[in-house]
């Protein structure tokens, strides 16, 4: 049944509630401090500031809340904000929710709603000079791959492909997943054609949806005896240049590369040995061929070798290091202010224990989530999280 | 409130805003292009970068820059074709689009690749393109008055009767 973007937080804030009191804490939404909002784009809600009117559906009057708009990265960044509430001591709760419509937009010319969903999104660009060449979300990243494999000979249309089958493939474990699907390498490379070289399979689906995580810092933690806290140990974020051109190398995605590292070096973790301390990473897939880059950008990977690593089944499921286990954006949806909650959320349960038929081994104790968007995929945001292993293993 | 009592109801809607949007320090850009088909970059006065898209301001050292004609052939660094895309651009798939850098620039210009045999070959990195424009009663001072075409095309382009070439 299709909700509106307020009924939908509110389902969100009210499992994220129920789960908090599964693991100790007696907790109301009258004890949640602050709300920080990720909602991406205006035009699906058809609502400017709908952070205000979720802020009274789901019972918020009267407290702070800010809204976080970072493209695709939203998420990310929102996460990285309800920290900074919890951890500067601005708030000891805060509600971290995510939530986004788009099935609402719908293309009368065509009778689809698809082509007015990439309208609304299209307007991300540069509304002077790229908005009017036709740019849009796939030919944006695809520009990235482009270059990443003329520069690196990598990756290849059957790599990207493989990411597109296993990201659908472990959605058939995961029940909240919108696009579970049991598909070969062939299968995607005989979809339909999208932008040289993505094909359809390629391409995550949008959704709609909302995410909420309780954020709070270690004394409130305490207080309220929460079993199995997961902590969050590192934030890192960057925006490079919006403009694709403006960059000295259009094949590097430098907002991954900083992000990560800043991420890595504030939870004690070493970007070149970064595989080996986590156990798993839900990272943005919102396009195969970027998961592919961004092995190598996150430091799993030197450059030019991630098409290899999943041809040799690094990221799978039982591989070296589990990769969107969830399913990732490919299997789950992309319902975009929600989606790097939802992936910060996933790897909180792995770490927890608690992600069901799509858990992964944990050893370390230690995992990622990584957010990019916006025009030329500017923005990123990588978060790490350790559960109370974690926080004492090298 | 249960499934069973969960009703669904859709309305028809729009938002439109209409504007008189300025180019501002940009605006010479897009009247030279207009007016006298030249492409204007702009050189920084400290770093002696060249900017296009234009900026009168230099990003890297907070300098002032100095508008500079550049030439109208340029490389392409990377481009894709696209197949299926927005509501405002699906009629005209499929469609090139191109980073080009052009001769003397020190950043790339995303712009339309236009090709009579439009394949991933003959709009891949390191193509030379030349700049093709449309003819002076049609151009509006916008980014859509001029596209590339690859070098070896550029007089069959400039021979139909809607383009022009450039300077």
């Amino acid at each position: 049944m299709d909700k509106t973007y307020f009924e939908l937080a509110y389902d969100a804030t009210k499992l994220a509630l129920t789960d908090a009191n599964e693991n100790g804490a007696e907790i109301t939404h009258k004890d949640l401090e602050s709300t920080v909002y990720g909602i991406y784009n205006e035009l699906f809600e058809r609502q400017f500031m709908p952070d205000i009117f979720t802020n009274s559906y789901i019972g918020m009057n009267d407290k702070p809340g800010t809204r976080i708009a970072s493209g695709g990265a939203t998420g990310g960044y929102t996460v990285r904000i309800a920290f900074s509430e919890v951890a500067s001591g601005l708030s000891d709760l805060c509600l971290c929710i995510g939530l986004e419509k788009c099935n609402d937009c719908y293309d009368e010319q065509t009778g689809t709603t698809t082509p007015e969903v990439l309208n609304a999104i299209a307007y991300s660009a540069d509304m002077t000079y790229e908005y009017p060449m036709g740019m849009m979300a796939a030919s944006s990243y695809v520009s990235m791959v482009n270059a990443h494999y003329d520069e690196f000979g990598n990756p290849s249309e059957e790599q990207m492909a493989l990411v597109s089958v296993k990201n659908h493939g472990n959605a058939m474990l995961n029940p909240k997943a919108q696009s579970p699907m049991e598909i070969t390498v062939q299968d995607v490379l005989n979809s339909r054609i999208i932008c040289y070289p993505f094909k359809m399979l390629d391409c995550c689906l949008y959704s709609e949806a909302s995410a909420a995580l309780i954020l709070a810092n270690e004394q409130k933690v305490k207080e309220l005896g929460v079993e199995n806290p997961i902590w969050i140990t590192g934030v890192g974020a960057a925006n490079t240049d919006c403009f694709i051109g403006n960059r000295e190398s259009i094949g590097r995605l430098y907002s991954n590369i900083n992000a990560a590292k800043m991420a890595y070096k504030m939870a004690g973790l070493d970007y070149n040995k970064i595989k080996e301390q986590i156990d798993v990473a839900e990272l943005h897939d919102a396009f195969s061929g970027q998961e592919v880059i961004s092995y190598e950008e996150l430091g799993f990977v030197p450059f030019g070798e991630g098409g290899k690593w999943i041809e040799e089944g690094g990221p799978m499921r039982d591989g070296e290091l589990p990769c969107c286990p969830c399913g990732g954006l490919i299997g789950c949806g992309h319902a975009v202010g929600a989606t790097g909650i939802m992936s910060t959320g996933e790897a909180a349960l792995q770490l927890r224990g608690d992600a069901g038929k799509h858990q992964c081994t944990i050893e370390k104790g230690r995992a990622i989530s990584h957010s990019i968007g916006g025009p030329g995929a500017a923005y990123a945001a990588v978060i790490v999280m350790a559960n109370e292993e974690g926080l004492k293993k090298p | 409130m249960s499934q069973k009592d969960f009703q669904d109801h859709q309305i028809r809607d729009e938002i439109k805003i209409s504007y008189k949007y300025t180019m501002g320090g940009q605006s010479k850009f897009f009247i030279d292009l207009m007016n006298e088909k030249k492409l204007q970059g702009t050189k920084c006065k400290k770093c002696g970068k060249i900017w296009m898209p234009p900026r009168i301001n230099c990003s890297d050292c907070y300098e002032n820059t100095d508008w500079i004609e550049l030439p109208q052939s340029g490389t392409i660094r990377v481009s894709t074709i696209v197949w299926y895309t927005t509501s405002d651009f699906i009629q005209n798939v499929p469609y090139g689009v191109a980073f080009i850098q052009l001769d003397d620039a020190d950043t790339a210009l995303l712009q339309g690749i236009f090709s009579e045999n439009l394949v991933p070959s003959k709009v891949k990195k390191g193509q030379r393109v030349r700049a093709v424009f449309k003819r002076k009663e049609d151009r509006e001072g916008k980014m859509t008055d001029f596209f590339f075409v690859p070098e070896d095309e550029y007089e069959s382009w400039i021979e139909k009767p809607e383009y022009e070439g450039g300077k």
